[in-house]
């Protein structure tokens, strides 16, 4: 069946090998309107009447509240609404195992940021000067601000959150264990354990959070939100708000950025809708770049102890991991984090003996949640640096030594994943050949340096978080009297270039323009569910949906061109915005022609098409379905870097990034994925740290949260590697993830090129790289005097 | 983040600008003076010892012209470091004020405004709502120095690149206020401590600096130190001049910013009439190392980032004597 399904999809099938758009570099549909400043983002939006809220946060890390005076707020001329926790109980969170947040403290406040009251007010000053006159009265808790702390076991008010385990902090901790990895230490031809440390990295997206919710007079309740999953907040504010789903519309305007920084349903969401429905007024809440850096659910600090073991026929052998990660105030997404740094190191190498433990603590710290290569990134640090060192140390090439244990095509891992294409291998030649590497790599100058490391990523998780058994993504196709297609879909346009791939795909299965098919994907009241934009699921399973619902149309084109025509429907395609016979090209309706008869006594057209997952797969372990996906996305990359002797500062100068994107449906968009990727990535490896002072967030602003500036950003060439899989829509897989996964271990291995020096802790900064080459100079004096001794 | 409210005045010349400050000053009433506003404005709106009257000096077009040996307070720091004049005398005054921030906030600060800036420290450089949580600071609303905690001395960060070559290059700063005109050297300008910093009446308004004419056989350069290469202040600057004559050090110049709250003129370190060699160059090194202290108070590490003042010492002694 395997091969089959592979003969079936060939680049040169005509599904493959098309004439439409597909494989076209086609601009973002909404490029112009960007460009130009007329898109409307949720800021720009001006209700009449719209009231400005705010928040009042703790300035504690952990206190119980005891309680709160809103008496003279309330009285301020100006004020609206003034909300507090106890008003709004319900919790909420986006899995259903994690319903651990509400709108405001409840009883307690558990990190510095924490909202405690709301009021809604004409305006600014008036809400700030309102939020100055609530009277909190706090008893301050111990605060839990390490991992050691939040291992402790400790009575029931201080534990941050009422489910926790064994009566600790702890969140989550999940163990799996195939084969026989302590045998395999044993008998190892080389071994060896390290501790990697990573501190908290940030989405840092440019739009800010925003939300304006309004109450309106027929008692429903509108919220326009900067989000990536409108889904999962509509059903947390009909949670929340306990209103039934159909009396709320959640829309989502143009997104400034989320990179899974916008995929939770947030508190000032919560909270922007109850005031609203308190005063009976639209209630608008923007936040300043601090208040994002509280909210915000950014990567995981963490501390990854990490053990490989390499057979005697220099294979990976075993691969041990025991992650610790710090889930901070809430849960979110963090159940899931929690296995992903674990078993998404199950590729895109062979192992067959892995163990993992992994641990999220809750600590009295903002949250943390998912952000773009959700839970696979630092892991996949620590084991794409030891690989690089047991290369090393047994004299191989790293770029072989990877292909020598690359996962096959058509597989399944030790963990019952799936694997289908894979061009893994196709991604280390590519990159290895045209960064030169057999001429670089060992036998540049010291200071200048070339390192390569792989990675893969899911394509969309196979199951939902919400086991309704509702397709993961619907689309809607509306074809009318103007020939215009209309498409809902609720997959989010964030930036990454959803909206034109739904157009593009409509476009192509009808042969059409691509500027006759419009995109609504904005409202819950008019598109159908689609699970949302996170998890690198949009291209594969919303193109999925969308490529059926245009296919479903295209045959009732066809069907009023067979009509008109008298000829079979099956002689017909839709090509250059006609159906066209086939067998006699002569023989051509035009598109418009054929739509209208095909809605004679019907009306408009509409067509439903979605996507519920891949067959059922996986193993029976506990666990088993985390990282399960339809397909993965395979990668490397190799980066060439120079150190300043003199400063330790270290300059990328290139990298080439090779992906597996299974068919780069817009090469454009693909490529324009790959550079962000490289872009956020080399920031968390360079220079990117969510810095605490105990409680306190140290920099939450983007002067002293430093994200790589032009100035810093190397040459990047995105190398597409096609590998057509079989159920991706026209081959395609996700490309907005995974390419972020190599960036961290390459630069290490490539400044272990540059210096001889092996990094374990993210960010590598200058002062770090200068120190590690003192100590060196210093060990090489030490034993050169030695030398001279004897 | 909004602005706390303040009467912002925007006199067109610099007589109506003083005589702005002599009445405010009269009437009791606390301003601020501000040229390009990229360091006044986020300070302000972070809610940083915000007063309820701003002079701006936008408006303001006499004191942004370059001469033979002087500059305009109010010289936009672009127009400084393209200005061609400055780019062949006064070549790392232009290097310097290249290496400031990013081009838009080059386009708006001042010459005057880079040298005066108010000093930077993570418990001071937040927001109103950030201090309140963590305890306020010296140097606003507090009692005492969170960096170093129990002094009641501010050890704030002096973070402007131009100060270093100033000193170097021995200018005088020119003032005017309601008692007329006075020019201090630079040398003996800053002092005290991450508040007070310098001596200056509220209402006097830096109006030019004059460069005096140097031997053109005194070479000079700064190096900066920073996280990325732009945006950033400096974490540590090093300006030095130096003359050599016969294989001697005949003038030595040594400044840097970056480190303590002002910024600091160190002289030749001790070394006049040393051996144009490494050993002077190594020493120029120890010199700094025994000199330079940093605290944690902005990015990298204060150890290294007094050895980046060490190293930059070596590194420039060595250039600029052709050494290298």
């Amino acid at each position: 069946m395997r091969s089959d399904r592979h003969e079936k999809l060939h680049p040169h099938d005509d599904a493959v090998q098309r004439h439409g758009l597909i494989g076209k570099r086609i601009p973002l549909i909404d490029a112009q309107r960007k460009s130009t400043g007329q898109e409307l983002y949720t800021d720009d939006l001006r209700p009449a009447d719209c009231l400005v809220g705010k928040i009042l946060r703790s300035p504690h890390s952990h206190a119980k509240i005891v309680s709160i005076d809103t008496r003279a707020a309330e009285a301020m001329p100006g004020v609206h609404a003034v909300l507090t926790g106890k008003e709004a109980p319900n919790s909420f969170g986006v899995l259903p195992v994690s319903q651990d947040e509400t709108a405001l403290a409840v009883d307690k406040v558990i990190f510095i940021g924490d909202g405690v009251a709301a009021v809604a007010a004409d305006d600014e000053e008036t809400a700030l000067a309102a939020l100055r006159l609530i009277r909190v009265e706090y008893e301050p808790l111990r605060a839990f601000l390490d991992f050691a702390d939040s291992l402790e076991e400790v009575p029931e008010e201080l534990r941050i959150h009422k489910k926790t385990v064994d009566g600790t902090n702890l969140h989550k901790q999940v163990r799996q264990e195939f084969g026989d990895v302590d045998g395999e230490f044993d008998r190892a031809l080389w071994k060896k354990r390290m501790s990697f440390r990573f501190p908290g990295v940030q989405h840092a997206f440019t739009e800010p959070l925003i939300t304006i919710a309004h109450y309106d007079a027929d008692d429903r309740m509108t919220v326009w939100s900067a989000q990536q999953v409108p889904h999962y907040l509509h059903r947390a504010l009909a949670k929340v708000l306990e209103m039934p789903m159909h009396k709320i519309r959640v829309i989502r305007k143009a997104v400034g950025g989320g990179f899974g920084g916008k995929s939770d349903p947030f508190p000032h969401e919560m909270v922007a809708a109850l005031l609203s429905r308190k005063c009976r007024k639209p209630v608008r809440i923007l936040f300043d770049r601090e208040e994002v850096f509280y909210n915000n659910h950014g990567r995981h600090p963490s501390k990854i102890d990490v053990g490989l073991a390499i057979g005697k026929d220099k294979k990976v052998a075993a691969l041990d991991i025991d992650a610790l990660i710090d889930g901070g105030a809430w849960g979110s997404f963090g159940v899931v984090t929690t296995y992903y740094n674990g078993v998404l190191a199950n590729g895109p190498y062979r192992v067959d003996n892995f163990r993992y433990r992994g641990r999220r603590i809750y600590s009295n710290r903002p949250a943390s949640g998912a952000m773009r290569g959700h839970g696979a990134v630092n892991t996949r640090f620590a084991y794409e640096v030891l690989l690089d060192e047991a290369a090393f140390d047994l004299g191989l090439d790293p770029a072989q030594f990877r292909i020598d244990n690359a996962l096959p095509a058509y597989t399944k891992t030790i963990n019952e994943f799936r694997i289908t294409t894979n061009g893994i291998v196709e991604c280390i030649e590519r990159a290895c050949a045209m960064a030169g590497w057999k001429d670089k790599y060992g036998k540049m100058p010291f200071g200048r340096g070339i390192g390569i490391a792989g990675g893969f990523y899911i394509s969309g998780s196979a199951l939902p978080i919400h086991w309704d058994g509702i397709p993961q993504s619907t689309v809607h196709l509306k074809a009318d009297f103007d020939g215009g297609i209309t498409i809902h879909s609720l997959a989010a346009e964030i930036g990454q270039g959803s909206d034109t791939m739904l157009a593009q795909i409509s476009a192509d299965v009808l042969g059409v323009p691509i500027d006759q098919c419009r995109v609504y994907s904005d409202s819950t009241d008019t598109a159908p569910i689609d699970i949302g934009s996170y998890s690198s699921r949009v291209t594969f399973m919303a193109g999925n949906a969308v490529r059926r619902a245009a296919e479903e149309m295209r045959r009732l084109v066809i069907g009023g061109a067979a009509d008109l025509t008298g000829y079979p429907p099956e002689v017909f395609v839709l090509e250059d915005a006609h159906a066209i016979n086939a067998t006699n090209r002569e023989v051509r309706v035009p598109f418009v022609e054929a739509l209208r008869r095909a809605m004679k006594d019907r009306g408009a057209l509409q067509t439903t098409g979605c996507y519920s997952g891949p067959p059922p797969m996986g193993g029976q372990h506990k666990g088993a379905a985390a990282g399960l996906s339809p397909t993965y996305s395979f990668q490397a990359f190799v980066v060439e870097l120079e150190v300043d002797l003199l400063t330790g500062k270290p300059k990328v100068h290139e990298v080439w990034a090779a992906h597996d994107c299974g068919r780069a449906l817009n090469p454009l968009a693909v490529e324009a994925q790959i550079e962000g990727c490289v872009h956020m990535g080399l920031g968390q490896a360079l220079c990117e740290s969510f810095d605490y002072n105990k409680g306190n967030v140290e920099n939450p602003n983007f002067l002293d949260y430093r994200m790589l500036s032009s100035t810093e950003t190397p040459d990047i060439h995105a190398i597409l590697v096609e590998t057509y899989d079989p159920e991706g829509p026209f081959g395609a897989k996700e490309c907005g993830e995974g390419p972020l996964l190599p960036a961290l271990p390459a630069v290490a291995n490539a400044l272990h090129d540059a210096i001889g020096i092996r990094f374990y802790e993210m960010p590598i900064t200058a002062d770090k790289i200068w120190r590690a080459l003192q100590k060196q100079k210093k060990a090489a004096a030490g034993s050169a005097t030695q030398g001279a001794a004897k | 983040m909004i602005l706390p409210p303040f009467e912002l005045h925007q006199p067109t010349t610099v007589d109506e600008a003083i005589e702005l400050a002599t009445q405010l000053r009269k009437d009791g009433v606390a301003f601020d003076w501000m040229a390009g506003g990229t360091d006044v404005l986020p300070n302000y709106k972070n809610r940083l010892n915000a007063r309820d009257h701003v002079i701006a000096l936008g408006r303001v077009d006499e004191l942004t012209s370059i001469g033979k040996n002087s500059i305009g307070a109010l010289a936009r720091i672009e127009d400084v470091a393209r200005n061609s004049r400055v780019q062949s005398d006064w070549p790392t005054i232009a290097k310097a004020a290249s290496l400031i921030s990013s081009p838009p906030l080059r386009n708006l600060g001042t010459v005057g405004g880079n040298l005066l800036l108010d000093t930077r420290c993570y418990y001071f450089n937040q927001s109103e709502f950030w201090r309140d949580s963590k305890g306020y600071c010296l140097k606003a609303d507090g009692d005492v120095c969170l960096v170093v905690p129990q002094k009641e001395t501010c050890y704030a960060t002096y973070s402007g690149d131009l100060a270093p070559i100033l000193l170097v290059l021995d200018v005088e700063l020119e003032f005017r206020g309601s008692n007329g005109a006075r020019r201090v050297p630079l040398r003996s300008f800053f002092e005290y401590d991450g508040i007070r910093r310098f001596e200056k009446a509220p209402d006097e308004l830096l109006v030019r600096v004059f460069v005096p004419s140097t031997d053109k056989a005194l070479r000079t350069d700064y190096l900066k130190l920073r996280a990325r290469d732009t945006i950033e202040y400096p974490v540590m600057g090093v300006a030095m001049g130096l003359r050599t004559k016969g294989g001697t050090v005949a003038d030595l110049r040594v400044a840097v910013t970056g480190s303590e709250a002002v910024p600091l003129y160190y002289g030749d370190l001790g070394l006049g009439g040393a051996t144009v060699d490494e050993a002077t160059a190594d020493a120029v090194q120890a010199a700094l190392l025994d000199r330079i202290t940093c605290y944690r108070n902005v990015p990298f590490p204060p150890g290294y980032r007094k050895a980046m003042g060490g190293e930059f010492g070596r590194k420039l002694f060595l250039d600029l004597s052709g050494k290298a």
